[in-house]
């Protein structure tokens, strides 16, 4: 039983103050940088400004429940979250068995298809703001080319248009990384199950179902994982291409935490905001990572 | 070798508290051409007087942010802040800005220039036009309206005086007038309706001439007005005649569009005007007039958007800040930042044969700046302005009605005043 008193002896005393010595510079920087910006922000979320005074309790969280625009805020964060990781994670696995397989050029292809994940997306952000100018831009220009009337194509202008505009940049930049995990993940598999597979005169598709899919789960796992945290808090390609708009059409939770931050100066209902944010996306990640872990491995 | 070092150490501060010049400035300054007209006025100062001013350089979308910040925070940060004059109210209403007059006092003037625009004079004082002085105004924007001269001649149309000329002068122009400079189609206008300032900006003056008010005597919005909404549908009808996509337009959209020649009339800034004139980017050299906004019911009335220095309350050098604050806003000062692009914000300058002579725009700019109005002076204006141009940028775009865009517009501001209280 001692063996907590035993761990505080005066031997042990000595033995901790090294390691004490050495992790006290990571633990100030960790207190001053997380720990008291982790409270101040809590504090915050629970102060109400009005214009006299300073008040406390749960008012920022019971607004948000009747704040119209972080509602469709919210919902717009998941309709981006779940169309562009559907379609990323889709064309990436697609791109990721094509590139697999011995094909000529192969080398040539997967660097080229890295070339839009190693761009800063606020350059990517600019870049796609200008082809997708309605008047100017160069993909109304193409389509004009080919005889199309482009009159209603106003892409990041349209109320119908616009998020399908943002998810597609998205897309674009990021389907790469999930190729690229995915590909690793490819590579890792060994050739041994296949070779049975084969022998035992499976088709390709029952290969792909229960062979390759089955020992890819891990990568899937943690790419969707990865990219799961990434979308709910887009900010930079949106702010960019259509600050949130036209109206409403484009405005995700960052994009109106931020807003009410450094426009409206209402941190308390921000840090609000934020936490619920933080919530969802720990509750969505909590799952994937439990699922990681049933992995029987 | 530790006592020398510590000796050294001791030599190194008493050292540079002995280079220190006697008298230090801090200025946060807008990146741009306001900014910059700033910058060289402080280096200048320096130059003639020893008081050194260090600058702080931040873009548009930051400066308020921090100078915020910092203020609320009492950290000293600044001597001098810019601010654009749609933040005043918020600043004045934290109580973070340094009362002009007993400085200017002390300076022997018993309060601001006459020389100073009334407008713009007014829009340093909080309550507006009445209370203490808080700001001198730097740089006197006030919007224009801008239209293409050669084409007005060639249809034999009448310089816009009302909306209701400008409607009737797009119909003609975008009918008959099928292609544009380089061959593009021609739109008949050309506004921005991108949430936010965009579309509040270019709203207003259409708003303010139908007779519309965004709040009534007691403060209570009223957007939704009958006045409100028949505005919102004028301006749709407008948008009709304007470039598609025009609901998510900012300023260098409609920038682009009169340079390519490509649109023939718009509401914009004074900051425009000489690139009309520059062989690089313009294809309207010569083709361009500006002039006071058009009316309706009411006589027309731009947007004020001035550029304001003030003091921080918790400013240490207060007295030496606005000694300079002083010199930086006199004619001969206000004079150089002008012929660096910077519309004046005193009569005597806009009426300077020398400065005239170099911006032909000089007295409708004036007439202008004279009669234009301020956004609705309320701490709250960030906040206000974003839910309105959400819906008139929604409106625009074909998402609501405008009536159903003002009823809700009104309602969100309503909530944002309630929350205030």
């Amino acid at each position: 039983m001692p063996k907590s008193r035993r761990f505080f002896n005066a031997r042990n005393k000595r033995e901790l103050l090294l390691p004490a010595l050495f992790l006290a510079p990571a633990m100030a920087v960790l207190l001053a940088l997380s720990i008291y910006p982790l409270i101040y922000s809590i504090t915050i979320s629970l102060q109400q400004q009005t214009a006299a005074d300073v008040s406390w309790g749960l008012g920022n969280f019971t607004r948000l429940l009747s704040d119209n625009f972080f509602l469709t805020a919210l919902v717009h964060t998941f309709v981006y979250a779940v169309v562009a990781l559907t379609c990323e994670f889709l064309l990436g696995l697609g791109l990721a068995l094509l590139l697999n397989e011995q094909i000529r050029g192969r080398g040539i292809f997967r660097a080229s298809l890295l070339i839009p994940m190693m761009l800063p997306t606020v350059v990517v952000g600019v870049v796609w703001r200008l082809m997708l100018n309605s008047n100017f831009g160069a993909i109304n220009g193409t389509l004009k080319e080919f005889g199309l009337n482009t009159e209603s194509l106003t892409w990041t202008a349209s109320p119908k248009l616009a998020m399908l505009s943002v998810i597609a940049v998205d897309v674009w930049q990021w389907t790469p990384f999930v190729f690229l995990v995915l590909l690793a993940g490819l590579q890792a598999i060994p050739q041994e199950p296949y070779e049975a597979a084969l022998i035992d005169g499976s088709s390709r598709w029952q290969t792909f179902r229960h062979v390759t899919l089955p020992l890819l789960k891990p990568s899937i796992l943690i790419v969707l994982l990865l990219r799961t945290m990434d979308l709910l808090r887009v900010f930079d390609q949106i702010f960019i291409l259509t600050e949130g708009g036209p109206g409403f059409a484009t405005e995700t939770i960052s994009l109106y935490i931020y807003r009410t931050a450094f426009r409206f100066f209402d941190f308390g209902y921000a840090a609000a905001m934020s936490f619920v944010l933080l919530a969802l996306t720990n509750v969505i990640s909590a799952v994937y990572i439990r699922l990681i872990q049933s992995e029987p491995n | 070798m530790r006592p020398a070092l510590s000796l050294f150490l001791i030599f190194l501060v008493l050292l540079a508290s002995c280079t220190q010049p006697r008298k230090q400035l801090t200025l946060a300054v807008v990146a741009g051409v306001e900014g910059e007209a700033l910058k060289q006025a402080a280096a200048d100062y320096e130059a003639q007087t020893g008081v050194h001013i260090e600058i702080a350089q931040f873009p548009y979308s930051n400066l308020f942010e921090k100078e915020l910040i910092d203020l609320k925070a009492r950290s000293r940060a600044y001597d001098l802040i810019m601010l654009d004059d749609p933040w005043f109210q918020r600043f004045a209403h934290e109580k973070v800005l340094t009362d002009l007059t007993p400085l200017l006092q002390r300076l022997g003037q018993s309060g601001p220039d006459p020389d100073f625009v009334a407008t713009s004079i007014a829009l340093c004082r909080d309550p507006y036009q009445t209370g203490s002085l808080y700001a001198l105004p730097y740089v006197g924007n006030s919007q224009l309206f801008f239209y293409r001269k050669d084409l007005f001649e060639k249809y034999e149309l009448k310089p816009p005086a009302t909306w209701d000329d400008v409607l009737t002068a797009a119909k003609t122009i975008h009918e008959k007038e099928n292609t544009g400079a380089g061959g593009e189609k021609m739109y008949g206008y050309v506004m921005r309706a991108a949430q936010g300032n965009a579309a509040v900006a270019d709203f207003m003056p259409i708003f303010w001439a139908f007779g519309g008010e965004m709040f009534d005597a007691s403060g209570k919005p009223t957007v939704n007005s009958p006045e409100g909404i028949a505005a919102l549908q004028f301006m749709i009808d407008l948008g009709k005649l304007s470039p598609p996509g025009y609901a998510s337009f900012n300023a260098d959209d409609v920038g682009a569009h009169l340079l390519q020649g490509t649109a023939a009339m718009s509401i914009n800034w004074p900051a425009w005007i000489s690139s009309f004139s520059d062989q690089s980017k313009s294809k309207v050299i010569g083709k361009m007039e500006f002039t006071t906004l058009p009316g309706a019911q009411k006589s027309g009335q731009a947007e004020i958007g001035n550029w304001l220095i003030a003091i921080p309350r918790d400013s240490t050098n207060a007295q030496a800040a606005a000694e300079f604050l002083v010199w930086a806003t006199s004619a001969a000062q206000m004079k150089r930042s002008a012929q660096r692009g910077n519309p004046p914000t005193r009569k005597s300058l806009f009426q300077d044969a020398e400065l005239v002579a170099k911006n032909p725009a000089y007295p409708a700019q004036l007439r202008s700046l004279e009669s234009s109005r301020p956004r609705p002076r309320t701490p709250y204006w960030n906040e206000i302005e974003n839910a309105f141009g959400i819906f008139l940028s929604k409106a625009n775009s074909g998402e609501l009605t405008p009536a159903d865009a003002m009823n809700q517009a009104n309602a969100e501001i309503e909530k944002i005043l309630q929350r205030a209280q």
